[in-house]
């Protein structure tokens, strides 16, 4: 099976997670980065926003900054997204462009790559199937949201996967437009995303969802992960992308 | 100035900013959760479109073919479906 670098479920704020995902593409365009899969959380809990989001369209400011909890802009469109530290963990999959697992087609490509989270839900005993553009579903409710860009080169897909869900947190951190509620035909917008905890109505431990994902990818997407680390340049760029870049009121506060 | 928020049917939402002057686009911003590849070409596509003339399907036409010069992949929501967007922001 095809070797990734695999980067174990670890911990950081949203400033350093986003950078580190950028820092990553960068050593992959310089071919200097093998193909990698990463899991992380975030401490503090955060929302990030898509790329061409407004932020102060779509997040609560006063309420995060009252909370601690982070905000940032993610390189990825995509809506926002509430990543509270106990309740979700994310993966980041780069590969260079044109590798199998992420093909021209931009919906075949998330369909391929989500097949990770239907695999880690299946080991958790979840039946869930990828909903295009960019969720993974179970019961016709989300349970996973992905994230895509292509750009140094190579493809990055990211993405969350529900454990939990704080509805009263995520929705004081959110501005949900009426709009997107109404067309889905979804009186009450709770009723359309679930979590793994609400779902098999036990407590699943956050390592447990970590190695369901560690799995569940390497299963779905054939590939063999070995345990890694990032390399100096990798932390230098993402030091460099945290300070300039991420933790900036130019680029959260862009649009 | 005027803003709009139109869902796209099975895909994203667009949200648009829009400074209108005599029939024409003065300044515009485009928000929404849509995917576009690459990413840059938003601000380009923003900046093309001012002092163009406020017509629907002029405008779609217009987007579609910036979208096919600049190699750019739009997802979740269509030209057509940014200019009925800018529209509705008058």
């Amino acid at each position: 099976m095809e070797e990734f670098r695999f980067l174990e479920l670890c911990v950081y704020n949203a400033y350093e997670n986003m950078a580190i995902d950028e820092a990553i593409t960068l050593a992959m365009k310089e071919g200097k980065a093998p193909p990698t899969l990463r899991l992380y959380r975030w401490r503090p809990s955060a929302v990030s926003i898509g790329t061409f989001q407004g932020m102060i369209d779509e997040v609560d400011l006063k309420y995060c900054r009252l909370n601690n909890i982070d905000y940032i802009r993610r390189i990825t469109g995509g809506g926002a997204v509430y990543h509270d530290f106990d309740g979700e963990v994310t993966y980041s999959l780069i590969v260079p462009k044109g590798h199998r697992l992420a093909p021209p087609d931009i919906l075949k490509s998330y369909k391929i790559i989500c097949g990770g989270i239907v695999q880690a839900l299946k080991h958790l005993k979840i039946k869930s199937k990828f909903r295009p553009i960019n969720d993974v579903v179970t019961s016709e409710k989300k349970i996973s949201g992905n994230a895509q860009t292509r750009r140094n080169s190579c493809v990055l897909q990211h993405g969350t996967t529900l454990l939990d869900l704080d509805v009263e947190v995520m929705f004081s951190t959110l501005k949900v437009p009426k709009e997107k509620i109404s067309d889905k035909m979804i009186q009450d917008v709770k009723k359309s995303v679930t979590s793994i905890r609400e779902v098999l109505g036990r407590h699943v431990e956050v390592d447990e969802l970590g190695n369901a994902l560690e799995i569940g990818f390497s299963k779905a997407l054939k590939i063999d992960l070995v345990p890694g680390a990032l390399m100096a340049k990798e932390w230098s760029d993402a030091q460099r992308l945290l300070k300039e870049k991420y933790s900036t009121t130019k680029w959260n506060l862009s649009r | 100035m005027g803003d709009s928020i139109y869902k796209v049917p099975g895909g994203k939402l667009l949200k648009i900013k829009l400074t209108p002057s005599e029939g024409r686009i003065r300044a515009i911003v485009i928000k929404g959760d849509f995917f576009l590849h690459p990413e840059e070409t938003l601000i380009a596509l923003e900046e093309f479109l001012a002092g163009k003339e406020l017509d629907e399907v002029t405008l779609a036409a217009d987007i579609q073919d910036f979208l096919d010069n600049a190699g750019a992949t739009l997802v979740g929501a269509s030209a057509a479906d940014i200019a009925k967007t800018i529209l509705m922001a008058m």
